[in-house]
């Protein structure tokens, strides 16, 4: 089909849009109003487990887990004083703990120094005390005997205790949490939120406690994206403002694109909200920001032709139809590109990915809707004006000019042009190389973000974990896991695994097997190991839990099947986990050839994600690639103008990667999301070019004259669209979140990549493989 | 004969006074008068029994353990000894209490571990909180919780179950209490507990214990089945008890160390 005839399809769409703008308003806002509703239902949350399909095997052991041994997620407090054997310091101790095990919702058990399981053994019996007495004395003497007795036993206090006794380390289990229930907060946010109120109490000032633990991290998390969110998306609605205030000079080019695009973002996130699909509130502003870019690029495109048919013509409702039949064809095509690339995000089984390409998706669509309908609409009312004189000198004849003057020195250059980008490939391919998947939070997020800080610097801090995860080993009969020959082997594991670099420490249930061990023979450190035969690990196990010792059941399960070893690290290397990971899971296998084993928790999850992610990149780009090169081999009708179209489109993608590798930016959940989104945004401007290449060589013939041209009415829009998508997402580098910076950074590049090979390459592969057919003589 | 009379005249009018004072008293038992009747019963001064628990976790995983009970009233105090005759690993592990009725004073209690022959007290601050045994009873829970460390009131009177029950709410006096208070439907007929819910600090529903199958077994009243769930965890406990004996012929050195370590006979 001829673009021509298509355009006049067009056309005739555009007439009955006038005639039934009111509907079309009406509907709109009916679409508004009803969405704002969804809108409140919004679930945004900021856990990981929010990543993961609930399919996943990674979700299907993590909750075989928690029915076992209850919630992997805990609240820890460091509490950092000048020494804390001191009365007033030990009592404040007492009066956080409390209030933390009182207050705090789904709070199950804490550990902390005035309050732990302390056994003590003589000859004659046990007990289990408190190292801190109930009325802490004031005596110095008496508070000299306090902290010897915490330091008499080296394995609890290294747990508890910095060696130079300012600092202790308090932990807080959870319960399980209840399914969500509509309309209430999430658990970890709820949990996260009540610690950070107890902490920041005056009355503990003195403590200087400092929270961590996942549930806190995640609130602190929602907060602090919850307010850089909207500063970005803000600061980027004023650039799209200031920028549409330019380039249309019109108070109604500026307001219907803005209108648009919230009304559209309001009625896709109001559909999620009445879907109940929660959304990772980390990446919840990228659909935002690519709407706004994507609303503001379509309106532009048709805005310029209105404009520019109006003030020939000063006639409104014949320039819409003129704008409409000129730009309707590209926008919807490239519409569904953009689409297309977008979905492929769901290739990638990361639950929020997935999320992420459906909201972009379903944005994008509803926003190509919203400009092709609403736009022609709401630019109809009005009255006509007189024609304006066309040699009156504003921006836009300039830029043209220029743009044709660009074109020419193009088609005069071909061989250096192509020699330089093949260079330029081959640097970029080489930087893409070097790209690292990784989930480093110091790497993604960065330490300018005070929660980040603050988790880093605990984790620096002799006591402090940054995160943790657990083995659960699972034996083929009930009773196994407490013969002391499993317990052997098992204490074999823990000793290989704090072994490792970036193990701080372990937790097992041989840590009270052996303390009952020593306690019971005479608090002799010696004893401090596995006894040597079942009845005595049974009996204690028994004498263990008649004490009042609960401790027990966190680490063996019910059934004596099932061991689990909770591993916290010090920090975050992906590699070096992944390696260590390998590691275990090689020895546990050697240790027990038997057993089921299952690793969960944070850690493991970040390793799946960036297994994801790795895989996930490639697949997704090869299949937005197909699926724009199918589009555009179908719209063209032939395979060679498919191909040719898809060649400028590989250089964002290459721009990215290489800047990726060049800047040590790793590969993550938002990263990954990157190069699928510029290849639905870069395909615009070549379909754009071809499309109206076609246009211009179906008039004139000839490929030179046609180039030119295009690069004078296209061109035009191509260079404003890339203007304003690059000044949108450039809102991103204010922020001071890495990950926002590293989105801003690698989209504006691409983008400008994109409008750069289309401007180079696409005009020298026209005429030289003279895709819309031979020149006419 | 005068006096004869007289002194029977006022036996009759004490005897008649005492028993209207009785029914009067009867119909305005406080609280406090009912718990302390309830733990006043007789029940012998020594008793047998064999005991069988059942702990049952969320998952409805089983831990069943077996032992042989005695104990023995000595004053106000209890002593009581138990022998594990099940599961086979802990078979012959013996546990010795000394229950004091003084509320300053800590309970008394020793295990004795055979696979280590080794007795070991065990002692705690905490140590009337504890569980018993992993179950969901608390040693308090188990009776042995002085009177006077809760305020009893009695709410009404009701028929619970097709039993008619008293229905009394305790609240602790120590502020620092695990519970909040406990509501306890007391059987008007034999003075047991029927049904007992213990509400945790925050006031909410911790534990209902359920106390079936009460018999009068030699002329005592006993149950023979106590079922408590705690509703937070999801763990309950199952005690049947069984072969219950009173007053049998044992004396007040079976609850020692020495014949903890020698174990059952």
């Amino acid at each position: 089909m001829k673009i021509t005839k298509i355009n006049e399809w067009f056309k005739k769409q555009a007439s009955s849009i006038i005639k039934f703008r009111w509907l079309i308003i009406a509907v709109f806002l009916l679409a508004v109003v009803s969405s704002f509703f969804g809108v409140k239902k919004l679930v945004v949350e900021y856990s990981t487990d929010g990543y993961f399909l609930p399919d996943d095997p990674m979700i299907v052991m993590g909750d075989e887990f928690k029915e076992i041994f209850g919630n992997d997620s805990y609240v820890a407090v460091l509490v950092e004083t000048d020494n804390l054997f001191t009365k007033n310091n030990l009592e404040l101790l007492r009066e956080l703990s409390n209030e933390l095990l009182d207050s705090v919702p789904y709070a199950d058990k804490l550990t902390s120094l005035t309050d732990v399981e302390f056994t003590v053994g003589n000859e004659y019996g046990m007990e289990i005390i408190q190292v801190v007495p109930e009325i802490i004395p004031s005596e110095k003497t008496a508070l000299e005997e306090i902290r010897k007795r915490a330091y008499s036993k080296k394995n609890f206090a290294k747990k508890l205790l910095s060696k130079d006794g300012k600092y202790t380390w308090i932990t807080m289990k959870l319960l399980n949490y209840p399914e969500q229930i509509e309309g209430k907060k999430l658990p970890d946010v709820e949990v996260g939120e009540k610690v950070e109120q107890i902490i920041t109490q005056k009355k503990y000032e003195a403590l200087h406690p400092r929270g961590t633990g996942m549930p806190y991290l995640n609130y602190k998390k929602a907060n602090f994206f919850d307010a850089e969110g909207p500063k970005v998306i803000g600061l980027a609605l004023l650039f799209a403002f200031i920028f549409l205030a330019f380039s249309t000079r019109s108070v109604r080019g500026v307001i219907v694109p803005i209108l648009s695009t919230i009304g559209s973002v309001i009625i896709v996130f109001g559909a999620v909200g009445f879907l109940n699909i929660p959304i990772d509130g980390a990446i919840l502003s990228v659909p935002i920001m690519l709407s706004i870019a994507i609303s503001i690029g379509y309106s532009i495109h048709i805005f310029t032709f209105f404009k520019k048919h109006k003030r020939k013509t000063g006639k409104r409702k014949a320039s819409i139809i003129f704008a409409m039949k000129e730009t309707g064809w590209p926008l919807l095509f490239t519409g569904f590109t953009t689409i297309g690339a977008l979905l492929s995000f769901i290739i990638i089984p990361i639950q929020s990915i997935r999320h992420i390409g459906l909201l972009t998706a379903s944005n994008v669509l509803v926003i190509l809707l919203t400009v092709m309908f609403l736009m022609p609409a709401l630019l109809s009312f009005g009255k006509d004006t007189k024609p304006k004189n066309n040699t009156k000198r504003d921006a836009k004849p300039i830029l043209a000019f220029q743009l044709e003057k660009f074109g020419i020195w193009i088609l005069n250059y071909p061989k250096t042009i192509i020699v330089t980008s093949i260079i330029f490939a081959i640097v970029m391919i080489y930087g893409m190389t070097k790209v690292d998947a990784a989930f480093d939070i110091e790497q993604t997020m960065g330490r300018k973000i005070p929660y980040v800080k603050n988790l880093l610097e605990i984790s620096e801090t002799e006591l402090g974990s940054l995160y943790s995860y657990d083995l659960m080993i699972e034996f083929p009969k009930e009773g196994m896991a407490k013969q002391p020959e499993t317990l052997k082997k098992f204490d074999e594991l823990t000793d290989y695994v704090n072994s490792f670099k970036l193990t701080k420490r372990t937790t097992t249930v041989l840590d009270i097997i052996k303390d009952m061990n020593q306690v019971l023979n005479e608090d002799n450190e010696n004893y401090y190991k596995i006894p040597d035969n079942r009845e005595q690990v049974a009996q204690m196990l028994l004498l263990y839990e008649n004490a009042g010792g609960t401790e027990a059941e966190y680490w063996i399960d019910y059934e004596y099947k099932r061991l689990r070893m909770m591993i916290e690290v010090r920090s975050y290397n992906s590699k070096e986990l992944n390696y260590e990971n390998e590691l275990l899971h090689k020895k546990a296998e050697e240790l027990f050839p038997n057993a089921r084993l299952s690793v969960v928790g944070i850690v493991p999850q970040f390793s799946k994600v960036i297994d994801y992610v790795v895989k996930g990149q490639i697949n997704s780009f090869l299949i937005a690639i197909a699926i724009i090169a199918i589009m555009l081999m179908v719209v063209f009708g032939s395979i060679k103008t498919g191909l040719i179209g898809l060649t400028p489109n590989v250089a964002p993608a290459l721009t990215v990667g290489g800047i990726m590798g060049y800047m040590g930016i790793p590969l993550d959940m938002m990263t990954v999301t990157i190069i699928p989104m510029i290849l639905g945004l870069a395909v615009d401007d070549t379909i754009h070019f071809f499309n109206h290449g076609r246009l211009e060589f179906e008039k004139t013939g000839n490929y030179r004259k046609s180039i030119i041209k295009t690069f004078g009415t296209v061109g035009v829009a191509l260079v404003l669209t890339t203007l304003i998508l690059s000044a949108n997402f450039l809102a991103y580098t204010t922020s001071i979140a890495n990950m926002f910076i590293h989105i801003g950074v690698l989209t504006t590049a691409g983008m400008i990549a994109a409008l750069l090979a289309d401007f180079f390459i696409t005009p020298i592969l026209f005429k030289q493989f003279n895709i819309f057919g031979k020149e006419k003589k | 004969m005068n006096t004869i009379k007289r002194i029977t005249g006022i036996a009759i009018l004490i005897a008649v006074f005492m028993m209207s004072n009785t029914n009067t008293f009867a119909q305005t038992l406080t609280g406090k008068q009912i718990m302390q009747k309830v733990k006043d019963r007789p029940d012998g001064d020594n008793r047998k029994s064999t005991m069988q628990m059942e702990l049952i976790n969320k998952r409805g995983k089983k831990r069943i353990r077996s032992f042989v009970s005695y104990s023995m009233d000595i004053g106000k105090d209890k002593k009581s000894i138990i022998f594990f005759k099940s599961p086979a690993d802990v078979k012959g592990t013996g546990f010795l209490t000394w229950e004091y009725d003084d509320t300053n004073k800590d309970d008394d209690r020793w295990l004795y571990l055979p696979a280590m022959k080794k007795t070991r007290r065990i002692s705690g601050t905490s140590a009337k909180k504890d569980y018993f045994m992993g179950s969901d009873f608390t040693y308090d829970d188990m009776g042995g919780r002085n009177i006077d460390e809760d305020i009893h009131k009695l709410l009404k009177v009701e028929k619970t179950d097709g039993y008619d029950c008293y229905k009394i709410v305790s609240k602790p006096i120590d502020p620092k209490d695990m519970y909040s208070k406990k509501i306890s439907w007391i059987r008007r007929d034999c003075l047991v507990a029927h049904k007992v819910e213990y509400y945790d600090k925050m006031g909410n529903l911790l534990k209902t214990l359920t106390i079936s199958n009460i018999k009068k077994i030699e002329g005592f009243w006993t149950a023979q089945k106590m079922h408590i769930v705690n509703h937070q965890t999801n763990h309950q406990t199952i005690l049947l008890i069984s072969e219950t004996k009173y007053n049998i012929k044992i004396d007040e050195t079976l609850f020692t160390v020495a014949k903890l370590e020698k174990g059952i006979f």
